[in-house]
């Protein structure tokens, strides 16, 4: 390949990084008029340069170096780089911000700090981009705690309004618990290897015994960032942030980037990390898909929805399947950000989030009951839709796993995953039952006030829907295994059980029909209020966690102000205290002493005074004495 | 020369304003702030003219100021003397720049003009002095002259209990003080300086002329009781004081011939004894409470250059003189020194989070930052020790910023509780985003300086030989608790509806001007630091790979 085309690339990689960055500062300062369109303008020429980038990619891929820190010889570079895998994310990240930018210039034509906003959502997917290029470990803590900024930033948009201030606040703590972890993680990699460069870590990753802590301290990070059990109740409560900001942040960044973060550090998991992984992905499915089931708001159904497809992603890591768990993360990047679009669409038109006021929306809004019904099928995975692929893929994969383990308590993962699938039929078809099916229920705002929004919020939401139809990614539509992607991506081994496809679609139909023909229990009842609650996790939280810690640091304040300062403080007031003693014994004692030998003296003198008397003879045989007196001393 | 000047010029000035008629108040200010962009100027021609591959002392300054030979105690010998390393060109470049902004930072202050610069400039020059002087004694008088400028800076400019934090301040730090002058005693009496012995000895003619091989064997006659004792020079050169084989033998402080102390050898207690001393200025848990009170009371300014440069002269203390003359002992207590680093992280992060006052938060965050700083020097490693030098700058640079910004709410309301205000983003939202991104870097944000400081000390205490992993695990608790209590703190202060206890009475201005060019500049020190590390670690780097010698693991 010539020179000039290398450094093209290059150039490339630089730009892409650079564009968004740019933008933020550029549109912080801009006016709300433009700020929209330069926003995409700077998106479209980000998704422009990706493609190219996709075409033009040679097979070692393209890198770019930078010393950034060098202690005592010791050298910390910065590098980008970009491989197969980066440039499907790029294309992922740039295409759904594009279109959920131009959704926001409709959806939020009336927001005043709509030029800061698009500052925010270029720095949000300015740090996305930083993950999926980094090169190494500390490159991508760095860009991976600019997300944690962005989505705090975006999350508690709305300043004046305490709880999305403290959804944000929520959000970057919880974060930042996982953070640690993977901080942690960083250290034990470079302590174990020397190095925090992933080409280098992967190549050593197969070679040398894995402790296992280093990879769940890593994995720490992927916890916290996408909303795996127990750090996933900030998801549910980031909902307080625009809808766009919403779609954004479910579909292509922040909880896509945990994923990307373990498919980028899989080499370095030894097989009980990985067991972890699978466990802690099944239990999040499970506990997501349960928590969505009985909600009410349309918005946190979506979100728990995403917490389950999450820990599909992860289980689908911890059973080996990387290339699965990808090919998850880009079908639902499109279905869940068209659901989200759609719901955004929705609440623009009867102004509110509550299901329970909704109903029978499919006659006033086709355009978004025909979208919001592609996204969702795909998500609950019905044949023909791209989830129904992405998911078999899974599946397959968990149950060849469970297979290959000789303890078949491993088969818990993939059953549960299976079961849960029928758990995302069953609170997908009530929601779709309670929005688009029955009779409208809000009686403050009239059905006929509803309506389709303009073709800046529909258009994306449409394109979204279709590339929901399975049709993109396999010209079969009932297998993935001609798929571009694992033309791409190869899977290590392709095992299809003959049951899989008839058992899972038998599930979904079941938990489909049982959604939309079941009437939620009482609201009051133990079984919706540990739904609605996601298992009392947040009780759990502030109780344990949070309240306690609160106490700790005033007790400490106290004991800091009491017994150390006490000490302190006592110090020197027994210091003054003997100051006065001393005074005492010195003005009685001492001063006592001086003044008896004043006294002494003084009757000395008296004495002496007889001798003084004037007579010669006296002083000479005085003097004499003395002389002699001081010469035997001296001698 | 020029470092000379760096010294000098603030206490001629000083001397100036002293004399200078009482009335003449704007002159004061503009003599004080000339300086102080002189020393920076000076500071910033000492930075481009310094050598970075260079390990030992650069700008080397000697004139002989007091010998005084003792018959048969040998001759006692005190060098004005100076010059600069990696360990103190960083600092001294800090100390210059927060100086400037604490001139600044003062420009609205209106009583007792005369007094406040001329105390204003003493602390300039003795400070600069303390992060030159490599005589130990120049650095022990400019250290006890530095406290005197601050007790009286504290006392007579602070708040309501102004006199019970300085006095407070100035015992605490004499007391220290006092500590270091024990050992600094000790080790004169314990130490030679090579070339003047040779001189007097006879080995050579003039100094010049001591090569290596000279004060080697210098050191070997000494060592083998070969020497007259009434040749032996004492010294306080903190060169000679950090070489082993200076030591006389049978001496109080020899490595060899320990005497017992309580149980201890003599140079383990004079380690405890020394590093206690500086722990105070740090400070350390729990020989912390100074700081809190002191900032609080202290005017703005004044907390700046206290939080911004005070402190950092106990991290230099320890790896100019603690560390560096005891490698043994620190070596030996690494664990229990890491440790009171991690004890300060949490405790102080803890703290932190229980405050209701704003500056005293800020304190206490200062508190669990410095520790860092203990953890990195503790960890024996060259990321844990260029991190701690460069955790200093950083959070010379923030804690500068983050009391500025508890000045700027003070100042207009004269209170600094957090539950006094919500919602100050509406009337005040160039404030917001000055105190957003000061809490951010603040809580360690990539792309911020505090990231920095803290990733490598951690990173150091992971890699050190001498600390186990959990420890430093723990400490990395300091960096949720710091998200912890800013994050609070903005949430509680400044997000929601507008509501201020003071509403009635004062209106919330935005920023100024001048809060403007003080907040702005460090800002974006801040992150030009965190984007380019190696504005620091090209200073420390050689520097700190030749001190670690001294603890290299076989």
């Amino acid at each position: 390949m010539p020179v000039d085309t290398f450094q093209l690339l290059h150039l490339l990689t630089a730009a892409l990084l650079g564009l968004p960055f740019a933008g933020f500062l550029v549109l912080v300062l801009a006016s709300r008029r433009v700020s929209g369109v330069l926003a995409i303008l700077l998106t479209t020429t980000g998704l422009a340069l990706s493609v190219l980038l996709a075409l033009k990619l040679p097979e070692q891929g393209v890198s770019i170096q930078a010393n950034w820190a060098t202690l005592s010889g010791i050298s910390f570079p910065i590098r980008f780089s970009v491989d197969a895998l980066a440039v499907l994310m790029l294309v992922v990240v740039h295409f759904v911000a594009l279109l959920v930018q131009i959704y926001s210039i409709s959806y939020l034509h009336d927001e005043p700090k709509l030029s800061r906003y698009f500052a925010y959502l270029q720095l949000f997917i300015g740090a996305m981009l930083g993950i999926v290029l980094a090169g190494n470990l500390l490159v991508m803590y760095a860009f991976w705690e600019l997300v944690g900024l962005a989505s705090y930033l975006l999350i508690g948009f709305y300043t004046e309004r305490p709880a999305a201030s403290k959804a944000a606040q929520k959000a970057f703590l919880m974060n930042r618990v996982g953070d640690i972890g993977f901080l942690i993680g960083i250290f034990l990699t470079y302590y174990y290897y020397g190095t925090l460069d992933l080409v280098l870590l992967t190549a050593k990753g197969g070679t040398v015994v894995i402790p296992t802590a280093l990879g769940l301290c890593l994995f720490m990070g992927c916890v916290g960032k996408s909303a795996q059990f127990p750090l996933l109740t900030w998801l549910p409560d980031a909902m307080e942030g625009p809808t766009p900001v919403s779609a954004l942040l479910h579909a292509a960044t922040m909880v896509a980037a945990g994923i990307f973060l373990l498919a980028r550090i899989h080499p370095l998991l030894s097989p009980d990390a990985l067991m972890v992984i699978a466990l802690v992905g099944t239990i999040t499915t499970v506990w997501g898909g349960f928590s969505a089931l009985f909600q009410t708001d349309i918005k946190k159904v979506l979100a728990f929805s995403t917490v389950s497809q999450l820990g599909l992603m992860v289980a689908a890591m911890g059973t080996g399947h990387v290339q699965g768990a990808m090919f998850h993360l880009l079908t639902h990047a499109c279905f869940k950000a068209g659901l989200f679009l759609s719901a955004g669409a929705v609440i623009h038109a009867v102004h509110t989030q509550d299901m329970r006021l909704m109903g029978g929306l499919r006659r006033s809004l086709p355009t978004t009951f025909l979208a919001y019904t592609a996204c969702a099928a795909a998500l609950v995975g019905l044949p023909f839709f791209s989830g129904f692929l992405s998911k078999e893929t899974i599946l397959n994969g968990a149950f060849s796993w469970a297979g290959e383990h000789d303890n078949f308590l491993t088969y818990i993962v993939p059953v549960s995953l299976l079961l849960s699938s029928a758990l995302t039929a069953l609170y997908m078809a009530r929601q779709w039952r309670l929005i688009f099916f029955g009779q409208y229920r809000n009686e403050l705002i009239p059905a006929s006030q509803a309506h389709e929004p303009d073709w800046l919020m529909r258009g994306p939401v449409v394109l979204l829907a279709i590339f929901s139809v399975g049709f993109w990614f396999s010209i079969n539509p009932l297998s993935a295994h001609g798929s571009w992607f694992f033309r791409v991506f190869p899977l290590m081994e392709e095992i299809t059980f003959w049951w899989m496809a008839p058992l899972s679609i038998g599930l979904v139909l079941v938990g489909g029909w049982l959604g939309f023909q079941m009437q939620d229990p009482r609201p009051d009842s133990s079984v919706v209020q540990l739904s609605l609650r996601y298992g009392f996790l947040d009780f759990f939280y502030q109780y344990l966690v949070i309240k306690p810690t609160i106490r700790l640091a005033s007790l400490l304040n106290r004991t800091d102000h009491r017994v150390v300062d006490g000490l302190v403080d006592g110090f020197g007031v027994s210091v003054v205290v003997l100051a006065h003693i001393i005074r005492v014994v010195d003005k009685l004692g001492l001063d006592g002493f001086v003044n008896r030998i004043a006294w002494l003296v003084g009757r000395l003198g008296r004495l002496t005074r007889s001798v003084q008397n004037g007579r010669i003879q006296s002083y000479i045989t005085a003097a004499v004495v003395g002389l002699l007196v001081v010469l035997w001393w001296i001698l | 020369m020029i470092l000379s000047l760096l010294i000098f010029l603030p206490l001629l000035g000083s001397l100036v304003v002293a004399l200078l008629p009482d009335n003449q108040g704007a002159t004061f200010r503009w003599i004080a702030l000339l300086i102080t962009l002189a020393d920076v100027a000076l500071a910033a021609v000492t930075y481009v003219s310094f050598d970075t591959t260079l390990a030992g002392y650069q700008l080397v300054e000697q004139v002989n100021w007091i010998t005084l030979p003792l018959g048969g105690l040998g001759v006692a010998s005190i060098d004005y003397l100076v010059g600069i390393d990696g360990i103190s060109m960083p600092l001294v470049v800090l100390s210059a720049v927060v100086m400037l902004v604490g001139v600044v930072a003062s420009w609205q202050l209106t009583h007792r003009l005369k007094a406040y610069y001329a105390l204003y400039l003493l602390l300039t020059g003795t400070i600069m002095g303390c992060f030159v002087a490599l005589d130990f004694f120049l650095f022990f008088l400019f250290f006890e002259f530095m406290l005197l400028p601050m007790y009286f800076l504290i006392g007579l400019w602070g708040g309501a209990r102004r006199e019970y934090a300085s006095i407070k301040f100035f015992l605490y730090t004499l007391l220290g003080s006092l500590l270091i002058l024990l050992v600094m005693i000790s080790l004169y009496l314990s130490v030679m300086d090579p070339v003047s012995t040779a001189v007097l000895a006879g080995l050579i003619n003039n100094p010049a002329e001591a090569t290596a091989d000279v004060i080697r064997s210098v050191q070997t006659y000494l060592q083998n009781g070969q020497l007259n004792p009434g040749q032996i020079v004492h010294t306080f050169d903190m060169r000679y004081l950090a070489d082993g084989g200076n030591y006389l033998p049978g001496a109080f402080l020899n490595p060899a011939a320990e005497p017992i102390i309580l149980g201890l050898p003599a140079r383990l207690l004079a380690f405890w004894v020394i590093f206690i001393g500086f722990a105070i200025k740090l400070p350390i848990v729990p020989v912390h409470t100074w700081l809190p009170d002191a900032h609080v009371e202290a005017s703005t300014p004044v907390s700046v250059v206290l939080a911004g440069v005070l402190l950092k002269i106990g991290g230099y203390g320890f790896l100019r003189i603690v560390w560096d003359f005891f490698p043994d002992g620190a070596a030996e207590y690494a664990k229990i020194l890491a440790g009171l680093g991690v004890l300060s992280i949490v405790y102080g992060g803890l703290n932190a989070l229980a405050q209701s006052d704003i500056k005293k938060m800020i304190a206490y965050s200062s508190v669990s930052h410095m520790g860092f700083v203990l953890l990195g020097v503790a960890s024996l490693t060259a990321e844990g020790v260029n991190g701690a030098i460069y955790q200093m700058v950083s959070h010379g640079v923030l804690s500068a910023m983050l009391f500025l910004i508890a000045g700027v709410l003070y100042d207009r309301t004269h209170d600094r509780r957090i539950d006094s205000y919500r919602g100050l983003m509406q009337p005040m939202p160039q404030y917001t985003v000055l105190t957003a991104i000061a809490f951010f870097a603040s809580l360690g944000l990539p792309g911020f300086s505090g990231f920095v400081g803290e990733l490598f000390t951690l990173m150091g205490g992971f890699q050190s030989a001498w600390l186990p992993g959990w420890l430093t695990a723990l400490a990395t608790t300091g960096i949720l608790l710091a998200a912890a209590y800013f994050l609070w703190t903005l949430q509680r202060m400044f997000f929601g509806p507008y509501w201020s206890r003071h509403e009635a009475t004062t209106v919330l201005n935005d920023l100024t001007f001048r809060e403007k060019i003080l907040l702005i500049p460090l800002g974006a020190m801040a992150l030009g630091l965190g984007l380019f590390p190696n504005l620091i670690f090209n200073l420390s780097g050689a520097t700190v790979a030749q001190w670690l010698v001294k603890f290299a693991v076989e």
